[in-house]
């Protein structure tokens, strides 16, 4: 199969592979592999729970390569069970993880940002197996994966090979089993090894980005009433324990508190009289509102909204207090009140000259155009602050996406402008015009195929397909801010207030 | 791409580029030119290759009809209207707003369908009060909650109840009497539903920090606290700007104190002149009024009573300069200027104090010298050198019998007695010692003879102009002094060196003078012997040279301090 050579990596070779046996509904267990049904094709997943309801046993299945999002309960007659399963084979991976405390089984996982040699070979044990010895019924995606791989080789191809692993890893599988074991074996120190890295990260950065341990977890919040929709969450977030048990859980749109009790919830909206984000709006024009909040003195309504986000947000911590943040908050205006679409937050003053920390549109409103608004409404305030600045890393998937086409089509309707003009361009000036950081620049034009090296020169080259899209999107007149409705001076805080006052 | 061996240029962000549209290069070169290099993408490395994300990634920038799939969201099927019912008007500035959530909403109890219930059968036999409304329910349960938040912060471990009693300010504070009928049975209702869950606050709350272990690994425990270190990178410089700005107010403090105390030393100064001028403006109305009496005598009084008055001062004047005589001698001279003129005042009435002071100094110096024998090995001239000079010259040539020149005199002086103060300068040689002065003229090439009356009437021939016994002198006296353990210790004798050297000398005038390389190579001209002298001054001079050839000061200084 095509997908096998790549992930052939000699390295991969060295760990026996796992066990591997038919395997029954009874005797299928947390941690296993299985092939189970995603959008009527079978894929590889690994079984994070397990839990009996009244329709028979469920099965909570982790997809490979899906991301998180994609997890989901599985009735036992989606999983395949003429397929071979294959077994966590604790004894084996226990002493590789030298860090990990307590926890029996298979346990590599996700603090691999740093420590992936060291982490990686039980995941990549699997992944080698299932990919080279298994068929592969989605040719298109192994395809894609081998594309990628040969397109890899280059000088990063060392950095390279480490993704690669991670790509075949089924990435979530083994965060998510530890989760499993921890509900199953009563909340046992699941992470030992990372934690204390994550800790010392959040407390030296201040980052509101979660360590990779901590994402895997189970969903906990099956469903939220949030306005005019029910909103299926992505991600854990930590709301009240009790709130896991909860069909739904409601949420109030103005002050988002929240409320697993409906009663509970009507008798709160007869009393909140909130009707738009609790700051001063700093932006507005026909379309959408702009408030800026802060963090010290709106906390219960920025943690409100930070547990909210976290359900739709992967790499977020709620880890530490809201005080060093400030959020702003995108509201669209109807009759009821100025309704809540999206919002970043910005650290107050940021050590890596970062102007966004997390960023998200509601899921109701995604793939309108709102996120653009929001990325450009965060460079627009780095602007009017005279910095250059990038959203803190990692970005999820989707995240990557949307900043990448707001990067490709500002940098492609400033490029086209020069090539109009026949001027040179300086990616430092790119840069500034676009309050972008040089990196980005240069990453941006990486990713679009721009930036050659022509007849002993670096050249900016636009593909001619670039310039036709553009073209298209043009037509399609999409909403832009206009900078010149911001009213906003950047907040200044006392070093006091900085350093101590949180 | 294989064929790109050529060495690229470095790219920098300053590095001007040209802008081409794909049709402006050459086609086939353009194929070429793509190459295929991985960018960072900033996506979590576990999660960089995921199906869906690859395969949009894969069109390179290309917005494509590939979405990643999410969970959908979901139209509600509740009554909106029926719960957001307020309208909205749209002020026509921006808004600005600073209220909290909790300034928001009137009470923060909500009913749950379990209270409704429970009010519901409440209110179905009607208690004495009358009806009790959902409003006023919540107001009641708030109260409790607030309470038992408030006083039993850890009621979920302990499990200890709030009173009924307890309840009751609070109540109050509701400000209706009607409500506080109904309260002591919703408490019975609120205690059982709190004992059904564990104690705990009836609302569900996030977990915040215990501050216990499990904290850390629980993923629901949120929004700590940062810790008040709150270190970050400039940990070290804060403490550092700290230190420096506690060291600044010390200072600032210190400077205060100084200004504080100068002040009220003048304002002292301004009361005893004010007393002075009294005291004698009385005493001249006492002697106009004996005069006009005719009283004789008994002028005493005016001046003894003066001097009586002054003399306490003039003693602690006195006393001070004495130490100032001893202090000079270690410290530098600054400090003493700076007393001089801080004191100038004072110093200046008892100039002549001092001066008597000193010249009692001087007599009884003498006088204790008078019958002085000098038994040491070493007195103060050389021995040896008369020894040599009786027995090779018997001198009989009647020359040069006039006292030493003033110059050396008065370096001589000032080697004898250290304190530079400027009546002492003026005044010629206090110490005159007979055994002392040996060849205060400053010396040529030109040989010289030179008798003179030493001590005990012996007789002393200086020669000068002779080189020769200098180099042994020096040999021997340096030699004399190796094991000394003094201040000189550190200097290297001058065993093997010239004297007469240039570098010898620069090297000497520098270092504290001994009297035997001032007696023994007086060669050096006289500036810079004072030159010595003066950088004697300043440095701490070595006691013990300064001692031996004249024995006897030291005594006659502790005479004369406790004459005085």
């Amino acid at each position: 199969m095509a997908g096998g050579t790549p992930h052939g990596e000699p390295s991969v070779g060295s760990d026996t592979p796992r066990q591997k046996g038919k395997a029954t509904p009874e005797t299928l267990k947390t941690g296993c592999i299985a092939w189970v049904e995603k959008d009527g094709q079978p894929r590889r997943a690994e079984i994070l729970s397990i839990k009996e309801t009244k329709s028979g046993k469920h099965y909570y299945c982790n997809f490979d390569n899906f991301n998180k999002r994609l997890d989901e309960w599985v009735p036992v007659a989606r999983i395949d069970f003429t397929q071979d399963v294959e077994w966590p084979n604790p004894e084996k991976d226990k002493p590789k993880d030298s860090k990990t405390k307590k926890v029996p089984s298979n346990q590599p996982k996700k603090s691999q940002v740093s420590k992936k040699a060291q982490k990686r070979p039980g995941k990549r044990e699997q992944s080698v197996n299932s990919e080279a010895t298994t068929p592969h019924p989605w040719a298109d995606f192994v395809e894609s994966q081998g594309q990628r791989k040969s397109s890899s080789v280059g000088p990063e191809a060392e950095s390279q090979a480490g993704v690669t692993f991670e790509a075949s890893a089924t990435p979530g599988a083994g965060d998510d089993l530890l989760a499993d074991e921890k509900e199953d074996e009563g909340k046992k120190d699941e992470h030992g090894f990372s934690r204390e890295e994550e800790i010392e990260k959040l407390r030296t950065s201040g980052s509101m980005t979660q360590n990779p341990a901590e994402i895997s977890r189970i969903r906990n919040i099956s469903k939220v009433q949030f306005g005019k929709n029910d909103l299926f969450p992505w991600y854990f977030s930590p709301y009240p324990e009790i709130f896991a048990l909860e069909d739904v859980i409601y949420i109030c749109e103005f002050c988002l508190s929240y409320y697993g009790d409906e009663f509970a919830f009507t008798r709160h909206r007869k009393k909140c009289t909130l009707q738009h984000p609790p700051g001063n709006e700093i932006y507005r024009d026909d379309y959408v509102s702009f408030f800026e909040i802060d963090g010290r003195r709106q906390r219960t309504w920025c943690r409100n909204l930070c547990l909210l986000s976290k359900m739709f947000l992967d790499h977020k911590t709620l880890y530490y207090d809201v005080d060093p943040f400030l959020f702003y908050v995108m509201t669209m205006r109807t009759d009821k009140g100025c309704h809540i679409v999206g919002y970043f937050s910005k650290e107050k003053e940021s050590a890596d000259a970062y102007n966004v920390a997390c960023i998200l549109t509601l899921p109701q409103y995604q793939r309108k155009g709102y996120g653009r608004l929001l990325i450009q409404f965060s460079y627009e305030l780095s602007k009017i602050e005279g910095k250059l600045g990038s959203p803190e890393k990692p970005l999820s998937d989707l995240g990557l996406l949307s900043y990448r086409q707001y990067w490709s089509e500002n940098i492609l309707d400033l490029l086209l402008g020069y090539n109009e003009r026949d001027e040179k361009v300086t990616i430092e000036a790119i840069s500034s015009a676009l309050a972008m950081t040089t990196q980005d620049v240069e990453h941006t034009l990486q990713a679009m195929k721009m930036q050659v090296y022509h007849k002993s020169d670096h050249k900016i080259v636009i593909p001619e397909r670039l310039i036709e899209q553009r073209e298209k999107q043009k037509l399609k007149r999409k909403r832009v801010l206009d900078p010149l409705k911001i009213q906003w001076k950047p907040p200044v805080f006392t070093a006091s207030s900085r350093t101590w006052g949180w | 791409m294989s064929s790109r061996k050529v060495r690229v240029k470095k790219l920098t962000v300053k590095t001007t580029l040209p802008v081409l549209r794909e049709d402006q290069i050459d086609a086939t070169e353009y194929e070429s030119l793509l190459t295929e290099s991985q960018i960072a993408t900033g996506v979590d490395q576990t999660e960089e290759n995921e199906y869906h994300l690859q395969s949009i990634l894969k069109e390179a920038g290309t917005s494509n009809d590939q979405e990643i799939p999410v969970p959908p969201p979901q139209e509600s099927d509740i009554s909106y209207d029926g719960l957001y019912p307020a309208a909205f008007h749209k002020p026509s500035s921006y808004i600005r707003f600073s209220q909290t959530v909790e300034e928001c909403i009137s009470c923060q109890y909500d009913m749950t369908a379990d209270d409704n219930e429970f009010l519901k059968s409440y209110n179905s036999n009607p208690p004495a009060a009358g009806t009790l409304n959902e409003d006023d329910f919540e107001r009641i349960m708030e109260v409790f909650e607030d309470t038992a938040t408030e006083q039993t912060p850890f009621a979920s471990v302990d499990n200890t109840v709030v009173g009924y009693d307890m309840m009751v300010p609070g109540l109050n504070q509701l400000g209706s009497a009607s409500i506080l009928l109904h309260a002591k049975q919703i408490y019975e209702y609120w205690k059982s539903k709190r004992q059904e869950e564990g104690n705990k606050p009836l609302h569900p709350t996030i977990k915040f920090e215990t501050h216990q272990e499990t904290d850390d690994t629980d993923p629901y425990v949120c929004f700590r606290r940062r810790e008040v270190r709150q270190t970050r990178k400039t940990r070290s410089r804060d403490t550092k700007i700290a230190e420096t700005l506690k060291r600044f107010r010390r200072e600032l403090e210190d400077g205060r104190q100084l200004v504080l105390l100068a002040y009220e030393r003048e304002m002292m100064k301004r009361d005893l002149l004010q007393m002075d001028r009294a005291i004698f403006e009385e005493r001249a109305r006492l002697k106009q009024i004996k005069t006009k009496l005719g009283i004789k005598g008994d002028d005493e009084d005016l001046v003894n009573q003066k001097s009586q008055k002054r003399k306490p001062v003039e003693a602690a004047g006195a006393q001070r300069p004495t130490t100032q005589v001893r202090v000079p001698v270690r410290p530098d001279g600054r400090s003493h200027e700076q007393d001089l003129v801080l004191l100038s005042d004072q110093l200046a009435e008892k100039e002549n104090e001092l001066r008597n002071e000193i010249e009692t100094k001087v007599q009884n110096h003498r006088r204790w010298n008078q019958n002085h024998i000098d038994l040491t090995r070493d007195p103060l001239s050389p021995v040896k050198a008369l020894g040599m000079e009786l027995k090779f010259r018997p001198a009989k040539t009647q020359y040069l019998m006039t006292p030493p020149a003033s110059t050396s005199s008065e370096s001589m002086d000032v080697d004898d007695v250290p304190e530079p103060m400027q009546l002492d300068k003026l005044e010629l040689p206090v110490f005159q010692f007979r055994g002392a002065d040996i060849d205060e003229t400053p010396q040529t090439n030109q040989p010289a003879f030179r008798r003179r009356i030493g001590r005990l009437q012996r007789l002393w021939i200086d020669r000068r102009g002779l080189s020769t016994p200098s180099r042994a002198d020096a040999y021997e006296y340096s030699d004399r002094w190796k094991y000394d353990s003094d201040d000189e210790d550190d200097e290297p004798p001058v065993y093997e060196v010239d004297p007469f050297d240039t570098r010898a000398l620069k090297f000497r005038a520098t270092i504290p003078l001994s009297p035997y390389i001032f007696r023994a190579r007086p060669t050096a001209p006289p500036e810079a012997v004072n030159g010595v002298a003066n950088g004697n001054r300043v440095l701490p001079p070595p006691p013990q040279p300064q001692q031996q050839p004249q024995p006897p000061h030291p005594p006659a200084a502790q005479q004369a301090q406790a004459a005085s």
